[in-house]
């Protein structure tokens, strides 16, 4: 019986299923989280009505958003305006087909991983775009057109800050670099690539919108940018997207940098269940993300532009020349 | 001095955009059109009911026209027709974040002509609820400023010490936010006996919690001052030009406090100091902000020393008739110069009463700053100036 | 700095300003009152006597226009600050049912919103102002200057539609 489930077609459409099963509710407890951590910050409780410490919230959110109208403004390009929402949440689940949860436990062990998650994750500032463009209203296409400007730029620190682990690993699967992390949190790829490292979360950061580089949100001065007219579940699936997306990219942070599923130390090994592991260090990265979200300010446009093009591209490249040599040299 | 340029101003662009605005334009080159935006009056960020109309060109703004009138209720009309102790609870709704201030401006210019002596305990407590007032004032704005840049927790800070003032107005006043507590003649009652020590602790409590919640969380962040220094940057003569008062002119380097130069109630009895500062630009204001906080907090520290005993009301007769003629009130509001200008013809109501805003006069600065400016930074500006929608539409 | 605050004794500069300004205006009346020197003026004497206040006295800071509908005829106030202690008020009164007076903008930047507010406010026209557009009121469809003794309030006709 088992072994039917893991023939082929099966075993990809129902791994498939699953995932996108837990985006969604990943989305919702990332909403949760979100939430709570603002409130610690701010001196606050944050929600703690809905369920046992306000931890059915999420649901009782969803609930709402599925009842409420799908306002469209009547000058809106409807296709473009209702199609712009999926267009941004399915490259955020597509790319955890490519993430390894545990030993052997990948979906699709494509050998050309790294390439996937670019090519898939730049799909997102499409949908920005759809979304600006559709929306007719100047704020969303001003948003719209901050949106794609800054995720063009920063696809490039991002790439080459990827450059050096593909260099030490000679594979763009993350397979293999999370084998070649092995044996102890020594050989994880953050302590050689530590301005790597740097670099790939400022610049995911960047590329999930969040703050301090949330310019095509600008809720005060766009308001909301390329969302601002969306309402109800299509805003909903706007913002599950959102979140799904930090969790992409604190996931691929995690593999390529962290050591994906390896554990901290040797002995700690759990086998099967080393995707605690994985978890565990994706819970960190988006934690740290979410306490940047709440005490910085945020960058302006010319700004942003200057740290992505002036700072971060020049220290990718000097690293990597830097990894070469020393690849060179032991 | 007065040049034709001085007229129009020279305007102090930030660096990039300026050089925009005066290349060749490129827009005529190839047929490019600016795109013209409402900002307001309902956004989430803008400081009331305020709608500015923009021209942007790219990401900078080229064009700015300030639109009110959205909250006009004509209080200089309905002050006409009531008699001179009913306009006081009106002044609360001018600048609804320092209503003690608008009170205090009202009552001296009816006072004014009415020739009366303040027992000085009521100057002392007029005193002591006004620098209050001050605080619960200066934090907000301070907060706004941070939640325009984008970071949202500051706001919460400032609104819990916006809070805790109200707390204490609310058991010496009986309200929270529209007091009609400074009347003429003194105030509407002694202070509780447990009050000054209440103050005095929170008091104690802000000044030990100041320096974590407002200075070490937002003065030394890169992103602060990347968005805020050199943003909005106006001379000291273009400020006296525009009429500027209060922090805005303060930030720009002159040296004027209506507390000191033109003092007023028990001001002359307390010692404290102008804060002034080089930068003219939106980060100076934050700091010049900062800076008289504290300043309050020693007024304060200084009238809860020495408050005089006695009554806290003038014996003002039952009714209020000024001889004809006209008064003159001036007080430093945590936004300027709020002044008031009564004219009487001997009955029981004014015969007219105006009204000079602080917000309202700070306000002319958008149209001329704002030009050259990238769209981000229309928000940062406003916090610079700090209006209050109540104050400008009167 | 640019900006030269004044200095000194003020009863001493309120003197100077009272001469200073009567050798440049043709001043009808003059006050020396506590802190305050009050002259008045001819209505079109007064961006002369402002100029004088600005350019040789250096008296910086407008406070504020009032206008007074006297019925007939309008009282200007305009109010000088020398940001020093002293302050000067220039008045003036304009004749007649739809009174003109040429603008302080040219002298005072700082006027342009204030005279605009009067505008608003009394049907006062300021000639040579840059905008002259009404800040509060609708631009389009309201002919009546609020603060005009003779537009009437009534409360009684307010609540009659609501009853």
């Amino acid at each position: 019986m088992l072994e039917i489930l893991n023939q082929e077609p099966i075993r990809f459409i129902l791994a498939f299923g699953a995932t996108i099963f837990l985006v969604l509710n990943l989305a919702a407890i990332l909403t949760m989280a979100e939430r709570k951590v603002a409130g610690y910050i701010q001196m606050r409780y944050g929600p703690n009505r809905v369920g046992p410490r306000g931890l059915l919230q999420p649901a009782a959110d969803v609930f709402k958003l599925f009842t409420k109208e799908n306002l469209a403004p009547t000058k809106a390009d409807l296709w473009t305006f209702l199609i712009a929402p999926i267009a941004m949440f399915l490259p955020a689940a597509l790319v955890w087909i490519v993430i390894p949860f545990a030993p052997g436990a990948v979906i699709a062990d494509l050998n050309v991983a790294i390439v996937f998650f670019l090519a898939i994750t730049s799909i997102s500032s499409l949908g920005i775009i759809m979304a600006g463009y559709g929306s007719r209203s100047n704020f969303s296409l001003l948003g719209a057109l901050r949106g794609a400007a800054q995720i063009v730029s920063y696809e490039v620190p991002m790439i080459l800050s990827l450059l050096g682990v593909i260099m030490l690993t000679g594979s763009l699967s993350l397979v293999d670099m999370v084998s070649n992390q092995a044996g102890g949190f020594w050989n994880w790829h953050f302590i050689s690539q530590f301005p790597m490292f740097l670099v790939f979360y400022i610049a995911g950061l960047a590329e999930v919108q969040r703050v301090p580089f949330d310019l095509a949100e600008g809720e005060s001065e766009i308001v909301g940018g390329f969302q601002i007219e969306y309402s109800g579940m299509t805003w909903g699936l706007i913002q599950a997207a959102e979140f799904a997306a930090m969790g992409v990219i604190s996931a691929v942070a995690a593999t390529v940098f962290l050591g994906g599923w390896q554990p901290p130390l040797p002995f700690l090994d759990l086998g099967q269940f080393n995707f605690i592991w994985l978890g565990l260090k994706v819970s960190l990265i988006i934690f740290t993300f979410q306490l940047i979200r709440w005490s910085l300010p945020r960058f302006r446009m010319d700004q942003l532009m200057d740290l992505g093009w002036k700072i971060l591209v020049p220290i990718c490249v000097a690293w990597i020349f830097v990894t070469a040599a020393a690849m060179l040299v032991f | 001095m007065l040049s034709e340029e001085h007229v129009k101003g020279e305007t102090a662009l930030s660096g990039r955009a300026s050089a925009r605005l005066t290349a060749p334009d490129v827009r005529t080159e190839f047929g490019l059109e600016t795109l013209d935006m409402n900002m307001g009056p309902q956004h989430p960020a803008m400081h009331g009911l305020l709608r500015l109309v923009l021209e942007l060109d790219g990401e900078t703004v080229v064009r700015c026209d300030p639109i009110m009138g959205y909250l006009h209720r004509c209080q200089e009309k309905i002050a006409e027709n009531r008699m001179y102790p009913a306009v006081i609870p009106l002044t609360d709704r001018l600048d609804y974040f320092a209503n003690m201030h608008m009170e205090h401006g009202y009552v001296l210019a009816v006072e004014d002509m009415l020739d009366v002596e303040i027992p000085p305990r009521a100057e002392a407590i007029r005193v002591l609820m006004c620098e209050l007032m001050r605080i619960a004032s200066h934090t907000p704005s301070i907060g706004f400023l941070m939640l325009e840049l984008g970071a949202f927790t500051p706001i919460l800070y400032s609104f819990r010490e916006r809070e805790r003032i109200q707390t204490i107005f609310e058991a010496v006043t009986g309200a929270r936010m529209m007091f009609h507590y400074i009347r003429l003649g003194g105030v509407k009652a002694d202070l509780p006996p447990d009050i000054p020590e209440k103050i005095w602790e929170y008091i104690e409590d802000l000044e030990s919690n100041f320096q974590r919640d407002f200075v070490d969380l937002i003065e030394g962040n890169e992103i602060f001052i990347a968005r805020t220094r050199g943003v909005g940057r106006i001379t000291p003569e273009k400020a006296l030009e525009m009429g500027l008062t209060g922090p805005p002119l303060r930030c720009t380097g002159v040296d004027m406090d209506l507390r000191r130069d033109y003092p007023y109630s028990w001001y002359p009895n307390v010692d404290f100091d102008v804060i002034t500062d080089e930068g003219g630009d939106v980060e100076a204001s934050y700091r010049v902000r900062i800076k008289e906080i504290l300043q309050s907090i020693r007024i304060i520290k200084q009238v809860l020393e020495n408050l005089p005993e006695g009554e806290v009301m003038a014996d003002m007769g039952r009714r209020i008739r000024p001889a004809e003629g006209e008064g003159f009130g001036r007080v430093e509001s945590p936004r300027g110069e709020f002044a008031v200008h009564v004219v009487s013809d001997g009955s029981d109501t004014p015969y007219r009463v105006h009204y000079r805003d602080p917000s309202f006069v700070n306000m002319q600065l958008l149209q001329e700053i704002i030009p050259g400016h990238y769209l981000p930074d229309i928000m940062p500006i406003m916090g610079l100036i700090d209006p209050v929608s109540g104050g400008w539409d009167k | 700095m640019a900006i030269r605050l004044p200095e000194g004794d003020l009863e001493t500069r309120l003197e100077r300003y009272q001469e200073g300004l009567r050798a440049h205006g043709n001043i009808e009346e003059y006050e020396t009152k506590g802190n305050t020197v009050q002259v008045t003026t001819a209505p079109g004497e007064v961006p002369a006597v402002l100029a004088a206040a600005r350019e040789e006295l250096n008296i910086l800071h407008l406070s504020f226009i009032t206008v007074v509908d006297r019925q007939g005829s309008f009282e200007l106030t305009y109010e000088l600050l020398d940001l020093r202690g002293g302050r000067v008020r220039v008045k003036t009164t304009v004749e007649g049912e739809e009174p003109v007076i040429s603008t302080a903008t040219h002298v005072y930047p700082t006027a342009n919103w204030h005279e605009r507010e009067a505008y608003d406010m009394f049907g006062m026209a300021f000639a040579g102002h840059p905008d002259l557009r009404r800040p509060y009121m609708w631009q389009d469809h309201f002919d009546h200057h609020p603060l005009l003794k003779s537009f009437e309030i009534s409360t009684k006709r307010t609540f009659e539609g609501l009853r």
